[in-house]
Formats: C-alpha cells, sequence, structure tokens
C-alpha cells in the first residue's frame, strides 16, 4: 500500500509541474507538428492533402459506333478523374468544346484544359491508332498540372493493355492461318477495356493507410507517422529519466532521508518511486497516441500490437531512465545526462533520422543497438500494420533490456541508499 | 519508576578514519525533554541519525522504546517521529496534502487519517493554510509543518533536530510552546540545538556534546554546579574608593571583589538579597552606582568551563 502512496504522490507531482507537462505532451507533438506542417502537409500519408486543388476543366469531345459499342474512353476517363479518392487533388468542370476549355485556362478559371478528342475511344481500342488527349495547361503552374499529367498518363496505360490484347488476338488468328478480321480485334480490345471498366483499377491510385491490408513493409509509412513514433520514443524515454531525477531530487530535498525514517523499507520507498515513474510514461504514451491520432490522424496499427510496442517501450525507459539516475550525484549533473545521453542514444538509436528516406542500411543495424532503435522498430512494425507476432521480438528485447537497467539502477541505488 | 523511553549505549559512529561519535552514553526518560546541547560538528545530527535509523551504528547500541536501532529498525521507526533540521516536505504539495502524505507512510488511512490531519494542522496552528502549497509559506511556517508532519502518528518519542534554526521569533515561540504542550500530553521529546537558552528553558535534563562525546550530562542545576554557584554582579560606580570596595567585601555572601577601571565584579551567593545591602553601602559612603548587571551561572559558562570556548565558537 505504501508503493502505491509513494507513486501516487509522486505522480501527483509530476502532474502539476509545467516542465514535466510541457515535456510529456507539448514537446512531443509540437515537434511533430512542426514537422508537420514544414513538409506542408504531405508528410501525411492519409486523408487530405494541403495543396490547393488543381481546376480542370474537360472539353469531352468522344464520339462512338457501332464498333466501340457502349464502351466509352472519355468518359471512362472523366470518370476515373472523378473518383472520390482524387476530390482532394482535382477539381472537374466541363467544357462543350475545345475552344471554351482552352479559354478557362487563358482566363485563369481553370489550371488545367483536358480535351479529349473525338477518335478517342476508337483510337483506343484499334492496334494501329494512338490514343491521345490533349493537356492545355497555365504555362505559371507546375505541380498541379503534372499532378492531372501522371493521373492521365496512369489512365492511358491501361489502353496500352488493351491494344497488346488486340494484337495478340490478331497474331494468334493469323498463326492459326485464318484471316485477321479487324472487327474481332477490336472486340478483344473492347473486352479487356471493359474488364478495365468493370475492375476496381481504379483504387490502384487510392492513397491507402500504411496500417491498411493492403500495404506491405514499413517503407510505404507516411513521413509523419515515423516523426511522431521518434518523437512519442524520445520523450517517452526522456520523462524516464526525468522521473527517476525524482529519487535525486528528493535526496537534495531531505525527503527521501525523512522516509528511510518512516516504517516504510527503503525498497518499498524505491519501488514506489519507480511505479510512479512507470505510470506516468503509461499516461504519457497514451496520451500522445490518442492526440496524434486525432490531430495528425496517425493510425498506430491493432490494439495488441501496439499496446506490445508501448509496453516494451515503456518498461525499456523506465529501466533506462532508473539506470541513468542511479549514475548521477546530484539534480546539476542531470542535465547533461538528459541532454547528452539521451540524445546521443536517440540518434543511434535512429530517432532523428527517422522518416528520411534512403537511409543507409547500416544504420538500421546500429539503430538495433540502442533500446531506443528496438522501440521505434516495434511502433514502426505496428504502425505498419504489423500483426502481434511481428513486433512481439522487439518487445521482449525491449522488456529484456528494461528489466536489466532497472536491475542495474537498483542495485546503485541500493548501495547509495540502504547503507 | 519511569521507564527509558530512549538508552543510548557506548554509540559510536565512523566515516572512514573520522570519528563523528565516540563512544556516547545517555538516557531519557519517558515523557521527559531531553536536550543535547553542542556547537556545529558536535555530532548531534549523527547521533540523531543513528536514533532513527538512518545511519547504522560503528559500534554500542540504543533502544527506543525497547527497540534496539540495529535489530529492530522498523519497530523503532514506528515508536519514534523525526523532525529533520532542514525542511523536508514537499512544497509543490498543500500544507494538508503533506500532512496527508506522511501520515499514509506511518500507515494512517481514511477518516482516521483525514481527522489526524485537521488535529495537527490545528496544533500548527495552520488550519487556515491547509490547502495552501508549502512553497508559499514562510521559513516558520514550514518548520511549524515540517514538526507536524512527525506528530501524525502520534509517535512515543519525537526526535527534533534544531527545529528553531532561522526562523524568526514568533515562529519560534510558537514552536517552544508546542513542544511543551506535546510533552505535557506525555510525549517524550529528544531536542538538540545549539541554543543554550531553548534547552534551558525546555529540558528537564541536558547532555551537553562537543567534539563527538558528552562531555556532562544532568539536569540544569547539576551542570551549573559544576561550575560553581555563584553569581556574577557587574557594577559600574563613578567613585573607585577603597572604602566602599572593604565594605561591600565584607557584605555575608560576597566571595570576592575585584575592580578595573571603574568597574566592579562581585562573585556573590544570592545576587538578588545582596543587591540592597550593596546599594546602602554606596548610599553611606556617597557613591553612585550607574550600572548594574547580574549573571548567574548558565549553560554557556559551563560549556565554557568544559571546553575553554563558548557554545558558538
Amino acid at each position: 500500500m505504501r508503493i502505491m502512496d509513494v507513486a501516487f504522490k509522486d505522480l501527483k507531482r509530476v502532474f502539476r509541474s509545467p516542465f514535466a507537462l510541457i515535456m510529456m505532451f507539448g514537446a512531443p507533438l509540437l515537434l511533430a507538428g512542426l514537422l508537420y506542417f514544414a513538409f506542408g502537409g504531405l508528410a501525411r500519408g492519409g486523408g487530405s492533402f494541403n495543396l490547393a486543388r488543381t481546376r480542370v476543366v474537360i472539353a469531352n469531345l468522344d464520339e462512338t459506333n457501332s464498333v466501340t459499342g457502349s464502351f466509352k474512353a472519355g468518359e471512362m476517363l472523366i470518370t476515373f478523374l472523378q473518383d472520390e479518392g482524387l476530390v482532394d487533388l482535382v477539381e472537374i468542370t466541363m467544357a462543350p468544346d475545345e475552344t471554351s476549355a482552352r479559354s478557362a485556362v487563358d482566363q485563369q478559371q481553370a489550371d488545367v484544359a483536358l480535351i479529349i478528342p473525338s477518335n478517342f475511344t476508337r483510337a483506343a481500342l484499334t492496334p494501329e491508332q494512338e490514343a491521345s488527349v490533349l493537356l492545355y495547361q497555365d504555362p505559371t503552374l507546375t505541380i498541379g498540372p503534372g499532378i492531372v499529367k501522371d493521373l492521365v498518363n496512369h489512365f492511358m496505360d491501361g489502353f496500352s493493355g488493351a491494344k497488346i490484347s488486340a494484337r495478340v488476338t490478331n497474331a494468334a488468328i493469323q498463326k492459326n492461318g485464318a484471316t485477321a478480321d479487324p472487327s474481332l480485334a477490336e472486340w478483344a480490345a473492347g473486352q479487356y477495356a471493359a474488364y478495365l471498366e468493370s475492375s476496381s483499377h481504379a483504387a490502384a491510385l487510392h492513397v491507402v493507410s500504411p496500417s491498411g491490408e493492403s500495404v506491405q513493409g514499413v517503407s510505404s509509412l507516411a513521413m509523419i507517422e515515423p516523426i511522431m513514433a521518434g518523437m512519442l520514443v524520445f520523450f517517452v524515454f526522456f520523462m524516464g529519466a526525468n522521473g527517476a531525477e525524482s529519487i535525486i531530487h528528493e535526496d537534495e530535498e531531505g525527503t527521501l532521508a525523512r522516509l528511510f525514517t518512516t516504517p516504510a523499507s527503503a525498497l518499498m520507498i524505491l519501488a514506489g518511486k519507480f511505479l510512479g515513474v512507470f505510470v506516468t510514461l503509461v499516461i504519457q504514451a497514451a496520451v500522445l497516441l490518442a492526440a496524434s491520432s486525432l490531430i495528425f490522424h496517425i493510425a498506430w496499427g491493432k490494439p495488441l500490437p501496439v499496446s506490445l510496442a508501448i509496453l516494451g517501450l515503456i518498461v525499456a525507459a523506465t529501466g533506462f531512465g532508473v539506470m541513468l539516475m542511479s549514475m548521477i550525484k546530484s539534480t546539476r549533473q542531470t542535465g547533461p545526462i538528459l541532454g547528452g545521453v539521451l540524445t546521443i542514444t536517440g540518434m543511434l538509436g535512429g530517432l532523428m533520422t527517422n522518416g528520411i528516406p534512403n537511409i543507409p542500411e547500416v544504420m538500421d543495424k546500429v539503430a538495433l543497438t540502442m533500446p531506443q532503435g528496438w522501440a521505434l522498430q516495434a511502433l514502426k512494425l505496428s504502425l505498419a500494420g504489423g500483426s502481434a507476432q511481428a513486433v512481439i521480438l522487439s518487445t521482449l528485447v525491449l522488456v529484456a533490456l528494461g528489466i536489466l537497467f532497472f536491475v542495474i539502477g537498483l542495485t546503485l541505488f541500493r548501495r547509495r541508499f540502504i547503507s | 519508576m519511569l521507564q527509558k523511553a530512549i538508552q543510548v549505549q557506548s554509540l559510536q559512529k565512523c566515516f572512514g578514519e573520522f570519528m563523528a561519535v565516540k563512544k556516547v552514553d545517555f538516557e531519557v526518560q519517558q515523557g521527559e525533554i531531553f536536550s543535547l546541547l553542542g556547537p556545529n560538528g558536535a555530532g548531534k545530527s549523527t547521533t540523531i541519525s543513528m536514533l532513527s535509523c538512518l545511519l547504522k551504528p560503528s559500534g554500542g547500541d540504543a533502544c527506543v522504546m525497547g527497540h534496539s536501532v540495529i535489530r529492530e529498525p522498523q519497530a523503532v521507526k514506528a515508536a519514534i517521529g523525526i523532525v529533520p533540521q532542514d525542511i523536508a516536505l514537499y512544497g509543490d504539495l498543500s500544507a494538508r496534502e503533506n500532512l496527508s502524505f506522511w501520515g499514509r507512510m506511518y500507515g494512517l488511512r481514511g477518516n482516521a487519517l483525514s481527522a489526524r490531519v485537521d488535529e495537527v494542522l490545528e496544533i500548527i496552528g495552520l488550519t487556515d493554510r491547509q490547502k495552501d502549497s508549502v512553497d508559499k509559506f514562510s521559513g516558520g511556517m514550514k518548520r511549524r509543518v515540517n514538526i507536524g508532519a512527525a506528530l501524525m502518528h502520534k509517535p512515543d518519542v519525537i526526535i527534533m533536530d534544531e527545529p528553531t534554526v532561522g526562523i524568526d521569533p514568533q515562529s519560534r515561540r510558537h514552536i517552544l510552546d508546542n513542544i511543551k504542550v506535546l510533552n505535557s500530553q506525555g510525549m517524550t521529546v529528544l531536542y538538540t540545538t545549539h541554543y543554550m537558552e531553548e534547552a534551558q528553558e525546555l529540558s528537564s535534563h541536558i547532555a551537553i556534546m562537543d567534539q563527538g562525546k558528552i562531555i556532562a550530562c544532568g539536569t540544569h542545576t547539576d551542570l551549573v554546579r559544576m561550575v560553581g554557584e555563584l553569581d556574577r554582579i557587574h557594577l559600574t560606580i563613578n567613585d573607585e574608593s577603597a572604602k566602599i570596595m572593604a565594605d561591600w567585601q565584607t557584605t555575608p555572601g560576597v566571595h570576592r571583589v575585584s575592580a578595573e577601571d571603574g568597574h566592579l565584579t562581585i562573585l556573590a551567593e544570592d545576587s538578588n538579597s545582596i543587591l540592597p545591602h550593596l546599594f546602602e553601602a554606596a548610599s553611606r559612603a556617597k557613591v553612585r552606582i550607574t550600572s548594574v548587571d547580574i549573571q548567574e551561572p548558565n549553560l554557556e559558562a559551563v560549556f565554557l568551563h568544559l571546553t575553554g570556548k563558548a557554545l558558538r565558537d
């Protein structure tokens, strides 16, 4: 019971300290937020972009005939651009003809004009013909028209398949000694195009949440998520050391000696203080997870894997903090310890370079020599939608490291205070 | 027969080569106020640290309420309340929260805890300020909370290590009065100080410590008897004649009269009864007494007598 009393008292003190609150919650969210806004929202994976939507005016001149049947490539392109997954990227309006569309761009009422020619469907289905559309853009713009161009290219790639299927059909007919009927090749291309239309090809352009089932590995994480994971790990480790520092504070304030004059044993008192640190970190991690989910829309993963990752993080951070603080003599030394050791180990653990693409592979190996590296790996696996089995190794390593650090710290504290 | 609350036998403490406490012996009876008087560095706080189980003795033993500090530290801790020399409180917690926390550490819970907090706040006179954080208190108020924390579990023995250092006279008075009240309720008090007046005012027994040793122990009367029981009467007169000195020398109860630059010092058994005779003789000799200062034997004199140095050197 006295363990709980000591822990509760420490919690009360921590949550009344503006400095502790800032370092627990304010600093990690603020830093992640600054990086997030510095990257203009592109750092975020799911949800909307902060880029202004590109205004696209379309003149659909596409005509169909008996050969093309009900297949309308022009309309298919328009439908593709109007997909709800692209709503945040492009804003579509229609123009009756090419002149009106170009005029809209010239008058800066639109950023890009997309002219779909009258033979678009037929050319798309005919192997010998080249299906093309005309993009007319505001010359002062680059990003918006570039996005539209990429989207159209992506769509047009689909027609390459149709053409290939037409050619393959022709070749097969000729190989069998039959006379190729152009309408048969067009039929084959039409079938392929119909398949494209009926299939969920548009989903290929959906920006899938990194935690979504379809995404494999951590490389596809958006930038904000690993950054926030790095901040979470760094500041949880910071608070672990900061919480353990209360033992040194109490030693200097005389309250630790007074505690030792009570019937509570020294081990009980130290256990209470460590419990206080542990609970503080649990609350900190829970609040940061919830806040980052709300503010940055980060999906941290499934409940079990993320819980395992957080458990490992907290055990390791508590043990690491206790060990660090057991090695210092006074609060005057805590500045270099907190600022120096945690920053260096955090850097080696990959917390500062996290989210930057194309980091040398050796850095990943170096990161795993630090507890922070394992904690970050566990969180990234959870962020990537990894299962409990994927996270469990990191968690076990973190718990083992945490216990090892804790035992070292406890031994040093016992030598110091229980003589 | 009074039971012994504290019994210290050949207690010693070494820090490396340095012996801070050298085979100290003393006893404190239940219900008394016992003072350890001595200059800074005399070994008082080290002795108290051993009695409160913070330091293990290097030799000897001490029993508090019959429990050995070496063999039964938990029982000793439960029986004592410690008032440390420095304020040992949580400044960011309120007075009530501090008292409540320290009460919990002694096993108090629920209504009993709440009621005891109210009682202690009343004793230390801070009921009105109970919700204020201790950081906002004056030095004297902090000292009072510091004492209150030691009273929470109604200890048999309260050990106070210089509880009035660095506080205003009003708070000091409040603390000394509180100690007397607690003692009148049956609490045994072991009090360390380097203020002779406090030891003299509060204690039934006093042990004088210096350089790790107890150099004298007894009641105030016992101790002053060590330097004799003569009062010193310092007089300033306008005419240092041989006649008046001879008259005063023959006054019954006067042991010696010495003169220097118009200042006379008379050693006498009882200054109160002798002074009228001195004034009468001066009047007859037409000598005017311009100042009188009486010094009764005190602990300062005892310390000076025993160590050759002043208590506050």
